[in-house]
């Protein structure tokens, strides 16, 4: 290891490690006006400072709801348990859920919301695509639609909750007081994706959920159609199929439809 | 002319808060300076943004992440995704700055301080070298404020700049408002890193505000630019001539009419002193 690799080893471990260890002290220059000590503290101040209003901004409603102590507390210890290995601050954390899981398991609230927040930011840096529009759809003769397959937008993402995370989140979201924590009778999966630049979401039925997983993997729509016939009959199975797929086109999620040709 | 890249004037740092006022009032603001890590992102709106407002105006790059002084191979991901940013941005100039931001694949999100010896003024020529011929340009390298100085630094830090600029063939991004924090932080005359620098190679200036804490100053970029950083920007202009300058402002951000007429203050500045000298 030449000298530099071993100086710039030596500060980052002093800069990893929470309790700022002297041992380093003497790479540095001590003098009388500022002193080494003091100097190499701003810099394991600054890497905490910055860390912690990284996570605030990344996750505002789970620091809302945990409270300023509670959160930079677990901002802190985060930051020991998850170096950044990321070029941009603005995707630090997105190891907070698993995090929580585990060190808030008290408060399984904490560790959805941080799920939630997460998807959210990551849906408003996904790539852009262009919108498959009504017309486009509409222009495809009804006898092909049984081999029609959806390309979709890349910022869909599904959050499941178990707890009124989510109408918690929206009444600290708007500054509101919160309703209790309460766990829901089942699971709810909530689609985040983006429209006009801004992430949205939605509660969806889990046979949405299954619909639209399969449409995403690349099910054709009478792939779609025939899978909703376990749970109901031809007609039915159609106009359901029909009605996700409105509901698709209209949240802008579908960005291209290819007709699949099967060989026969 | 220093090299074959444009004079652009005076411009500012583009800031997330005023991308509206931007596209709305079309400011009287010759250039911006984009954080290049910002947008190297996938997509969404700061990359909208960007594209609509470099329509308008010139666009510089400024990374935090490059890590040019690191003894670690270059993340050769991060230089991909800045030339694609590059390639679509077509800006004027690439910079970053002279210091080292993690090893070990960590990020420390900080702009540390390299020791100044003639081993890492090597160490950071050959990697500057790498990024150029990667990038197929010239690069800014940008002085930092520093907090502290190491034990095995032999030479001054316009002594190391100059080093690595004669080796690498780089050009410099001279921040005024650094030049005033480390020889406040580490008493050295700020004159003589301006005479200490190959100042034909200055291609941007960066102005800013800081905290004085007493017994040492943080670089904040959170407030106006203090009158004795102006006084050295004055001292700058006169030594190197007319050069690109902007006002970084990161925190406690005003609303962009502020940042307008500060910036009217170098470019009075920089008028009276050019007059002077002619
Ligand atoms: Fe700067």
């Amino acid at each position: 290891m030449t000298q530099l690799a071993k100086l710039q080893a030596d500060f980052q471990a002093y800069l990893l490690d929470d309790v700022k260890s002297s041992s380093f002290i003497k790479a540095m220059i001590d003098d009388n006006k500022v002193g080494a000590k003091k100097r190499l503290s701003i810099y394991h101040d600054a890497y905490r400072l910055r860390i912690i209003e990284a996570l605030a901004t990344a996750y505002p409603q789970l620091k809302a709801l945990l409270g300023d102590v509670l959160f930079n507390k677990i901002a802190r210890e985060y930051i020991t348990a998850y170096p950044s290995t990321y070029r941009n601050l603005r995707w630090y954390g997105s190891e907070m859920r698993e995090y929580l899981l585990t060190t808030l398991a008290q408060h399984p609230v904490a560790a959805e919301m941080a799920d939630f927040e997460s998807a959210l930011s990551l849906a408003f840096d996904a790539e852009d695509v262009p919108e498959l529009s009504l017309q486009e759809l509409s222009a495809i003769p009804p006898e092909n639609w049984d081999a029609l397959s959806f390309k979709f937008q890349p910022a869909i993402k599904f959050v499941r909750t178990r707890w009124n995370t989510i109408p918690i989140w929206q009444a600290l979201e708007v500054e509101e007081m919160p309703p209790k924590p309460a766990q829901e009778s089942t699971y709810q999966s909530w689609l985040i994706w983006r429209k006009n630049f801004n992430s949205q979401f939605r509660l969806t039925t889990e046979m949405e959920v299954i619909a639209l997983n399969m449409a995403v993997m690349g099910a054709t729509f009478g792939e779609i159609c025939a899978n909703l016939e376990v749970e109901m009959d031809e007609e039915q199975a159609m106009a359901t199929a029909a009605q996700y797929l409105a509901g698709w086109l209209e949240n802008g999620l579908i960005c291209k439809v290819t007709l699949i040709k099967f060989a026969s | 002319m220093r090299n074959n890249l444009p004079a652009l004037g005076f411009g500012l740092g583009l800031r997330t808060e005023h991308y509206n006022a931007i596209l709305d009032t079309k400011p009287q603001v010759d250039w911006f300076e984009a954080l290049s890590e910002n947008y190297m992102i996938p997509g969404g709106l700061p990359l909208n943004f960007l594209d609509r407002i470099r329509a308008d105006y010139p666009v510089v790059m400024h990374g935090v992440s490059l890590s040019i002084g690191s003894t670690e191979p270059f993340d050769l991901t991060y230089l991909k995704d800045l030339k694609k940013l590059a390639d679509r941005i077509q800006p004027a100039w690439i910079s970053d700055h002279l210091c080292w931001t993690g090893i070990h694949g960590q990020n420390i999100h900080d702009l540390l301080p390299l020791p100044y010896t003639e081993e890492t003024a090597k160490h950071v020529a050959e990697r500057v070298k790498i990024v150029q011929d990667y990038l197929g340009r010239q690069i800014l390298l940008e002085n930092v404020s520093s907090y502290a100085s190491y034990v095995d630094s032999n030479m001054s830090e316009w002594e190391f700049i100059s080093l690595i600029c004669e080796q690498a063939d780089c050009l410099l991004l001279l921040d005024v408002n650094n030049i005033y924090v480390s020889s406040y932080n580490h008493q050295f005359d700020a004159k003589a890193f301006i005479d200490g620098i190959p100042q034909q190679r200055v291609q941007q200036i960066h102005l800013a505000g800081h905290q004085n804490n007493g017994d040492y100053i943080i670089d904040t970029h959170d407030a106006p630019i203090i009158d004795p950083v102006w006084e050295l920007y004055g001292y700058a202009i006169s030594k190197i001539g007319d050069v690109s300058t902007m006002i970084e402002r990161d925190d406690n951000i005003p609303e962009l009419d502020v940042l307008v007429q500060e910036l009217q203050i170098a470019r009075d500045l920089s008028a009276n002193v050019l007059r002077a000298a002619a």
